[in-house]
């Protein structure tokens, strides 16, 4: 099978994985507690305005006609409307997309800035101090609740040492590029920088802890496989050995882990999101759940849900670079 | 040997990548971003300088020392969670409210304590039993330039009262409980608002709530437009929207008061209260809202930061429904109140930030009866009044939601505690999602409501009427007590034109209350801020912050 088979096949595979998380998502709402009305009209309102304001919304027709109504509008890019607030549900949405994938990424470069050294320096060291210390950090990376790391990053160096903000997301980083290219003035992007390094840390520090542990126990793996006798009795260079041939091989799966946090990532930044008042996705869905705005809540997981389904097929598209044995069935 | 200097390479290159991290941390951390200013660009507002606030911190201040340097004074302000849109006239909720008022003003307004004070009117009375003239006052303008007229202010009402105008079916038409129209009084700068009926209440609603809107300026624009833009005769305008995340404004020079004292104003949000507390005592931001008890002394022991706190217009309660048993009978209601020790809940769960109730209107509002003591807590008095009531051995399910209200698990549990320290009743608490529970508790039948329940309820015209008819009346929308004698009160209360009378009505109906105990009387939330010394600001009372009344200490 072609490469643009294999990808035309997975994305259709992911339509019906949409569909499927689209459906689920809109029964959901009828099966939790809380009516949106309740929300949105004061405790006090009177059975009539309750009424006006369901048929406004649509609620009172029969769940097939809102299903259907919302599944053609979805065909046209039309999430509905916030309950809350009246707007348009998609321009909502896609204007906190950014936020949360600059997070996302942001904590996936930390991981693997640090990961894939430390793996690799663990591996090679293997039962020296340097392996101990890496395997250490990466469970304690593991173990810790990302909240309270993020709780006491903001204390120490936010309201302590007062190096970094507390909080907030003033700039994003495509403004910041914007105004360096066109002026020339870096102070978004030092701006940026100070107000992503924490809520990146806090959120990549399980996924760093996890890329180590793999790439420490691949390396090893891989350093024990013939070829890698071979390339060194060929007098290879044992940094070629390590980072050309070892090391790529170990990446495959690496790519893998990576590709599914990504998205895992993209969907989990709540906490995160919320003790940073990050404007991401995850506080929207937070605060549309606590007022049952479900337009909100069943755009963002489809939203969140496509972007996993679009990682993954990126992801197996990628092993072609990495791996050229693969081969697509 | 190859080993050992592959390890050092490796060491290297890691410490290479380590310290390029430790750069970047350290340039994001140390930099001096004096360009901040500059990261705006013009589209999205001239003004960035209004983020950023309080001093102390090299990072978000830098906005502020900058402002400081240019002699402008700065203000951030950080709520729970930020607006469904700026249209003054289509939201309920404070959190909006906040946001719009620094743009906006009604005809009437109120102080600090909640009196009437005149607003865009100069002038204002009772001219009929069922109509309130308004006098304009001259020399107010719009943002825009334009002058405010009484045809402004007449559409403004009639707007928040009549579908028909304005291109809205406003959320808020209920707020101005018996209004039906304003009408601009021909030959003179007047309004009369006419109600249905008699309607004392008339000038107390038209304090609390009628934003005034350019009538040109909201026919010319549609309700997206409205929503995401301001022109009112507040003392703010607008100067940059980010929805979801922030909203900044400029004082307004043309202001028809003095100007304000802050120059640029931020509005932003954070959802959980250790993230604003963070940012209080950072010097990020000037005032937060809704500081948990557990935070007071953090904020206390900072140098730079207090806690400012009000009793609010919210009262927290325990509904017991009259139709079923026990809370059918009287004694066992009375009962209930007597085994509650709500000064030591006050004290020990609230940290003092509450009052102690014995009836259903609060202190400083319109009917309240001075005379009326919350009940004792007597252990003995209530479990003979339950043996009274024939329901000793009573198994009762208090449902309460879960951190919608200051400390509310905690009430509950609390009271659930004191009744289960009774030998004759035995008590549980029943956490509930809180739209599911006010769901039942709004349906219009009294059989869906649960028996026993905690709510609150917030009532910001400061006038007994707005808590005793939707919480107590036969027909209230959110009542489960029946009492004849106590609906007649609050009905001759609502015909009377004469103050006098209608608040010894009031003050009547609540000892009536009080005695018939339809509820256990809790407390009074206070509303805990936040505020950083860097400003002069007090609390109010009506849960609303006017960013007019900041001052530079």
């Amino acid at each position: 099978m072609s490469f643009a088979r294999f990808i035309i096949k997975r994305s259709l595979q992911g339509i019906f994985v949409v569909w499927g998380v689209v459906t689920v998502v809109f029964l959901l709402r009828f099966s939790t507690p809380g009516d949106p009305i309740t929300f949105i009209a004061p405790l006090d309102a009177s059975p009539e305005l309750r009424q006006r304001i369901a048929e406004e919304l649509g609620l009172n027709q029969p769940l097939y006609v809102q299903y259907f109504d919302y599944l053609t509008g979805l065909l046209t890019g039309d999430m509905g409307y916030s309950y809350i607030s009246g707007t348009e549900a998609a321009t909502r949405i896609f204007a906190r997309v950014p936020a949360t994938v600059e997070l996302a990424v942001a904590a996936t470069v930390v991981a693997i800035v640090i990961s894939i050294p430390l793996g690799v320096i663990s591996a090679t060291r293997r039962h020296e101090p340097a392996d101990y210390a890496a395997t250490t950090f990466s469970l304690a990376g593991i173990s810790t609740p990302n909240f309270w790391l993020g709780i006491m990053l903001v204390l120490v160096f936010a309201v302590q040492l007062n190096f970094l903000p507390t909080s907030r997301r003033p700039v994003g980083i495509v403004q910041a590029v914007e105004v360096l290219v066109l002026s020339g003035n870096y102070a978004g992007i030092v701006l940026w920088l100070q107000h992503i390094t924490l809520p990146a840390i806090t959120l990549g520090t399980y996924f760093t802890a996890l890329v180590t542990r793999l790439t420490r126990s691949g390396m090893l793996d891989e350093l024990g496989k013939s070829y890698v006798d071979a390339a060194r009795a060929k007098g290879l260079p044992e940094t070629l050995v390590r980072y050309k041939h070892a090391l790529r091989n170990t990446l495959i799966p690496v790519i893998t882990v990576l590709g599914l946090q990504l998205g895992t990532l993209i969907g989990g930044a709540v906490i995160t999101e919320a003790v940073f008042a990050w404007p991401g996705l995850g506080t929207l869905v937070i605060n549309s759940i606590n007022t049952r705005d479900w337009p909100l809540i069943q755009g963002c997981l489809i939203v969140i849900g496509s972007s996993f389904v679009f990682v993954n097929i990126a992801v197996d598209a990628l092993y072609a670079y990495v791996n050229p044995q693969v081969v697509y069935d | 040997m190859t080993d050992d200097r592959q390890s050092r390479v490796s060491r290297r290159r890691y410490l290479q990548l380590a310290g390029g991290a430790a750069a970047t941390a350290a340039l994001a951390g140390c930099s001096n971003d004096s360009g901040e200013l500059n990261t705006e660009t013009p589209a999205e507002g001239a003004n960035d300088s209004a983020g950023g606030g309080g001093g102390g911190n090299d990072t978000d201040s830098s906005d502020d020392q900058n402002n400081q340097e240019s002699g402008e004074f700065a203000v951030t302000i950080t709520q729970g969670q930020m607006d469904s849109g700026l249209d003054p006239h289509d939201h309920r909720e404070t959190t909006t409210d906040i946001i719009v008022m620094q743009m906006y003003e009604g005809a009437l307004d109120r102080d600090r304590e909640g009196q009437v004070i005149e607003g865009l009117a100069e002038n204002y009375e009772q001219a009929e039993p069922n109509r309130v003239r308004l006098t304009i006052r001259e020399g107010v303008t719009f943002h825009n330039g334009d002058e405010l007229t009484p045809q402004d202010v007449a559409f403004s009402i009639n707007r928040i009262v009549n579908p028909d105008v304005g291109n809205l079916a406003s959320p808020q038409s209920d707020q101005l409980a018996g209004i039906t129209e304003a009408q601009v009084v021909d030959g003179e700068r007047a309004v009369d608002v006419i109600s249905d009926g008699v309607n004392p209440m008339a000038i107390g609603l038209l304090a609390s709530y009628g934003d005034v809107m350019q009538q040109s300026w909201v026919e010319s624009n549609d309700n997206s437009y409205i929503n995401s833009n301001a022109n009112g005769t507040g003392p703010f305008q607008l100067s940059n929207y980010v929805q979801d995340e922030r909203v900044e404004y400029t004082k307004y020079e043309e202001y028809w008061r003095e100007p304000a004292a802050v120059d640029a104003l931020t509005i932003t949000s954070a959802s959980e209260s250790s993230t604003r507390v963070n940012q209080l005592v950072s010097g990020e931001t000037d005032i937060i809202v809704n500081v948990p008890p557990q935070e007071v002394s953090r904020i206390n022991s900072n140098e730079s930061t207090r806690v400012e706190a009000v009793p609010s217009t919210r009262i927290i309660y325990n509904g017991m429904r009259y139709d079923v048993e026990p809370f059918s009978n009287l004694q066992f209601r009375r009962a209930m109140n007597y085994a509650v020790d709500i000064n030591t809940i006050v004290s020990e769960v609230l940290s003092d930030f509450a009052d102690a109730t014995g009836q259903p209107t609060l202190e400083g509002f319109t009917g309240y009866n001075p005379n009326i003591d919350p009940y004792p807590y007597d252990v003995e008095q209530a479990e003979q009044l339950v043996e009274e009531s024939g329901f000793a051995g009573a198994t009762i399910e208090l449902h309460t939601p879960v951190g919608r209200y200051l400390k509310d698990l905690e009430i509950a549990q609390a009271v659930v505690g004191y009744i289960n320290e009774l030998s004759n009743v035995e008590a549980s608490v029943n956490q509930r999602d809180f739209g599911a529970l006010a769901g039942e508790l709004t349906t219009g039948n009294i059989e869906d409501m649960p028996h026993w329940y905690l709510i609150g309820w917030g009532n910001e015209t400061f006038d007994a009427s707005q808590t005793l008819i939707p919480l107590l009346t036969t027909d209230g929308a959110l009542s489960s007590w029946s009492n004849d004698q106590f609906d007649q009160l609050v009905s001759q209360a609502g015909q009377t034109a004469n103050a006098d009378e209608r608040e010894s009505l009031f003050q009547e109906a609540n000892q009536l209350a009080h005695d018939q105990a339809p509820w256990i009387f809790l407390n009074r939330q206070y509303s805990v801020y936040g505020a950083s010394s860097r400003i002069e600001w007090q609390a109010r009372r009506d849960e609303s912050i006017k960013a007019y009344e900041i001052m530079q200490p």
